[in-house]
């Protein structure tokens, strides 16, 4: 089986993921989370949305309306995780879980954004 | 087209394989996975859901999420039902995968004991994804190769509105990784 060749979309996909996994795993890490952990996280959600914007014109319609969606996700994920800085406790705690379910939002949206490239490519060239 | 799969193996190992398979079908461009997990039930029938979480109500969440979700796919009672039904019997399924911290549950623990035995016997373990697939070829081919036994049912036919009273009510996507997430003692 042959992996391809990560194009701009895949690379998205790929930081959307880490950005997820980041901060599942900072949310579970025994004893709380740890705070320098997640502060790095809005400035990486807000690299990841500038990326997926800058990448939006070349996509087709159905492509463009999941990413612009995955956009709104990944500014939610900023949001609460700047919120989660300020705070301290059980706001803290729901902070980091929304932040949590908005990246894996933007996450589907972008696997989304990938699934119906991928579907209008193999309608150009069907598989035999 | 986007449909839940649930492919039930005989061990866990096998299950992570799978799971595995799975990202690589993706990776390659067959298909686009959007989310996994793996369930699995031990020799004594205790439901395990592999997750980062640590807190136990979120376990217990997750747990009946995902339960719910396989029951709505492979349950029995489930495909007898029909597609809309079949979510809320899943829900019954769910209770007793999550229900191990969670005793207020425990009215749909006897109902789902007799209905999870028919979708996951002792010592199996199940993926669970939710995947675009153009054809249905790829994903079924691979996994029995690998020894799996496949269950799908289109998302669009999935109702998840079985939780408007669940104190935890998360849809069921929220349960599913949205990368190939492998517990430590289970990576090779």
């Amino acid at each position: 089986m042959e992996t391809q060749i990560k194009d701009a979309l895949g690379h998205i996909r790929a930081d959307v993921q880490a950005l997820h996994g980041a901060i599942s795993d900072a949310a579970s890490k025994r004893g709380g989370v740890i705070k320098a952990d997640i502060e790095v996280i809005p400035q990486k959600a807000k690299t990841v949305a500038e990326s997926i914007k800058s990448s939006m014109s070349a996509q087709k319609d159905a492509t463009k309306k999941a990413l612009a969606e995955a956009v709104t996700h990944l500014e939610a994920t900023q949001k609460h995780a700047s919120e989660s800085l300020k705070s301290s406790g059980q706001a803290f705690q729901t902070s980091i879980r929304e932040a949590l379910d908005d990246t894996r939002s933007a996450a589907r949206k972008v696997s989304e954004a990938v699934a119906a490239k991928r579907s209008a490519e193999s309608t150009k060239s069907p598989k035999k | 087209m986007r449909n839940y799969v649930a492919v039930v193996f005989d061990d866990t190992r096998k299950a992570y394989k799978g799971l595995d398979a799975l990202w690589q079908l993706d990776n390659a461009g067959e298909i686009t996975v959007h989310g996994t997990a793996v369930v699995h039930r031990d020799e004594l029938g205790v439901y395990q859901v592999d997750t980062k979480e640590t807190h136990p109500a979120l376990a217990t969440a997750v747990g009946v999420g995902i339960g719910a979700l396989l029951g709505a796919l492979a349950g029995p009672a489930g495909a007898a039902v029909g597609a809309a039904g079949g979510a809320a019997i899943g829900a019954a399924t769910g209770g007793v995968v999550g229900a191990t911290t969670d005793l207020v549950r425990a009215d749909t623990r006897g109902q789902a004991a007799y209905e999870t035995r028919f979708v996951l016997g002792s010592g199996q373990s199940a993926v669970i994804a939710d995947v675009s697939e153009d054809w249905t070829a790829a994903i079924d081919t691979r996994m029995r190769d690998l020894g799996g036994i496949v269950h799908r049912r289109a998302k669009s036919t999935v109702r998840d509105d079985s939780w408007l009273d669940d104190p935890f009510p998360y849809p069921y996507d929220s349960y599913l990784y949205p990368y190939e997430y492998i517990p430590s003692e289970y990576a090779w």
